[in-house]
């Protein structure tokens, strides 16, 4: 059992959550930690260590809205290449965004020149609120960079969209090409990474490699 | 009729087929208007609020200079230098409760500009000290040492506990520890967190400010090569501004009771240690002591913040200033995490400034008096 207070279960906790927002997130829906309620750890024996979580999550753009997840993240032991395996099921139904998501789809579509924007939030944490479905699509981008990269060591977090570029495509999925900072909370960097986001309002989201 | 020629630049250069841009009052319009009609010049008005227009691009901000307490703007991020100047007008107008002092200079020739606060009642005072921005880019610590000194001085006569508060201490509060760094967040790069000093060998600046002081220095949590956001310094005590407030620290540590340090971002009250997972000689103040506060916190808004000793809450970290202050005999020496958990991260939007510092006031209020009623 861990204390919920205490750094282990908290970094395994991002993970979950960024895990959940690359499957779950879109442009009418982010998702953040409310709080952590119970953690445990079962160190395995030639594998890894795995938590038990248990968590509260809030809809960023409802916050009155929360739900409850179960979450199960496995470290494995020594490999630095291997992403954490996540497994998280969520009790209850998330808010239907199909409106919001067909909305979005058709305005970027009907688009003539190809989005471009920068700096999401700028430095005084304002976002245009035309930009914030890019904004939650990046948090989308971001939970599957966090969730590849983490390790018990680290803990990231999107500090900003540094840059994001809409590129168009010939099939029906929506492409945006990001540069995102992520800050690491262990070593206190904010580094830059490069990702590239396909969503598609039935489809939802994937990283393309 | 007089118009405010913008283009072109003379006059003489106003010929038949060119254009010309001018700029007049309001009320000219009236006049204005009718007479290029009857003459069948071809005219467009480009901008019909240019007062508008220029308070739409400087934001909200229009009122961030206007030197008086109800005047500046509390819930905006202010630069150094407004905040300098803020400093200074409240030194002048409020001398009985406000005075400023520097405890020395920056590594790039900037003053590290303290305020003490509190009322001259009698001799022999006990002191809070407070510093916010240690750390570049938690642009929301400055803002809270700002709303600190502004609910001091406009409560101080209606807020029994307040009043309570700068008759029997005095509050020592440095808006601003990482000058440099600070400014080189506003001008270069938005994410700067250490220092600005210069590597002799390599091309990278600054110190972690929270990593340099004298209290096990560069051991765990700290990195010793200087391209890193936490290193360490080549020694400690390297940067002037740790080197500044040690010594003034050191030189006070009788007077002073409590030490707040002001961060961001995690929603976390932390006390020692930070550099080792080991329990505290007065563990039952101070760990009430968070207990409460945490709690007051909570009650604002709702907002849940973690506690408890910085090694097993945050991480291992050595030789920051909270270890420091508490190994140089303070007794309540505690870090403050503000909002948020990740979301908007060091970003926090100004709307939120409000918030953040009202139920923090709570928490600050509730550790202060619980000082006051000796259990150290």
């Amino acid at each position: 059992e861990l204390p919920p207070s205490q750094f282990p279960a908290s970094r395994a906790s991002a993970v979950a959550l960024g895990y959940l927002c690359y499957l779950r997130g879109g442009p009418g829906r982010g998702l953040q930690l409310r709080e952590l309620r119970r953690a445990r750890r079962q160190d395995i024996d030639d594998v890894g260590h795995k938590y038990y979580l248990e968590l509260e999550l809030e809809d960023v753009l409802d916050k009155a809205r929360t739900v409850s997840c179960t979450a199960e993240v496995l470290y494995h032991l020594g490999s630095k290449t291997s992403a954490p395996d996540v497994q998280v099921t969520v009790q209850g139904e998330l808010r239907s965004t199909e409106e919001a998501d067909q909305e979005f789809y058709n305005w970027i579509r009907s688009l003539e020149k190809e989005l471009v924007a920068e700096n999401i939030p700028d430095s005084h944490g304002n976002v245009p609120p035309e930009l914030e479905p890019i904004h939650l699509l990046a948090w989308v981008a971001s939970g599957y960079l966090i969730w590849q990269n983490s390790t018990e060591n680290t803990k990231f977090h999107l500090a900003q969209v540094k840059h994001v570029k809409q590129v168009k495509r010939s099939d029906e999925d929506l492409q945006f090409d990001y540069v995102v900072l992520l800050h690491e909370m262990v070593s206190q960097e904010v580094l830059p990474w490069q990702v590239t986001l396909l969503w598609h309002p039935q489809r939802g989201a994937r990283v393309s490699q | 009729l007089q118009v405010d020629l913008w283009q072109p630049s003379s006059p003489f250069h106003i010929v038949e087929g060119a254009v010309a841009d001018a700029r007049v009052p309001q009320n000219t319009t009236r006049s204005l208007l009718p007479f290029l009609q009857q003459e069948n010049i071809q005219y467009t008005v480009l901008i019909s609020d240019l007062q508008q227009a220029i308070e739409n691009q400087t934001g909200g901000r229009s009122h961030r200079n206007r030197r008086s307490l109800s005047g500046y703007n509390y819930e905006v991020y202010h630069s150094l230098e407004e905040i300098e100047d803020w400093m200074y007008y409240l030194n002048r107008t409020y001398s009985d409760l406000v005075h400023m002092f520097s405890v020395g200079k920056s590594y790039e020739g900037r003053p590290l500009y303290v305020l003490k606060l509190g009322k001259r009642s009698r001799p022999y005072k006990k002191a809070v000290w407070i510093d916010c921005g240690i750390h570049a880019r938690e642009w929301i610590g400055p803002a809270f040492c700002q709303w600190f000194v502004k609910e001091a001085l406009q409560t101080y006569q209606t807020d029994p506990d307040m009043r309570k508060m700068l008759t029997q201490l005095y509050f020592y509060i440095m808006p601003v520890f990482n000058v440099d760094g600070y400014h080189f967040s506003w001008t270069h790069d938005r994410f700067w967190r250490k220092t600005r000093s210069k590597n002799m060998r390599f091309h990278c600046h600054g110190v972690d400010a929270n990593r340099n002081w004298k209290v096990k220095w560069c051991d765990e949590g700290a990195s010793l090569h200087p391209c890193d956001d936490t290193y360490c310094g080549p020694f400690p005590e390297s940067e002037p501004e740790v080197k500044a407030v040690a010594h003034f620290l050191r030189k006070h540590r009788k007077q002073i009771k409590a030490y707040l340090s002001f961060h961001a971002y995690a929603q976390m009250l932390l006390y020692p240690y930070s550099y080792k997972y080991a329990t505290i000689p007065n563990f039952n103040c101070v760990e009430s002591a968070a207990y409460n506060a945490v709690n007051a916190l909570q009650s604002a808004y709702g907002v849940r913040y973690r506690y408890g000793p910085a090694s097993s809450t945050l991480y291992v970290s050595s030789g920051s200033s909270m270890d420091w202050a508490y190994k140089n005999g303070i007794p309540y020496a505690f870090a403050f995490e503000l909002r948020d958990t990740g979301h908007f991260g060091f970003l926090l939007p100004e709307m939120l400034i409000k918030p953040t510092c009202t139920e923090t006031m709570l928490a600050v209020k509730n550790i202060t008096l619980h000082l006051l009623k000796k259990c150290h």
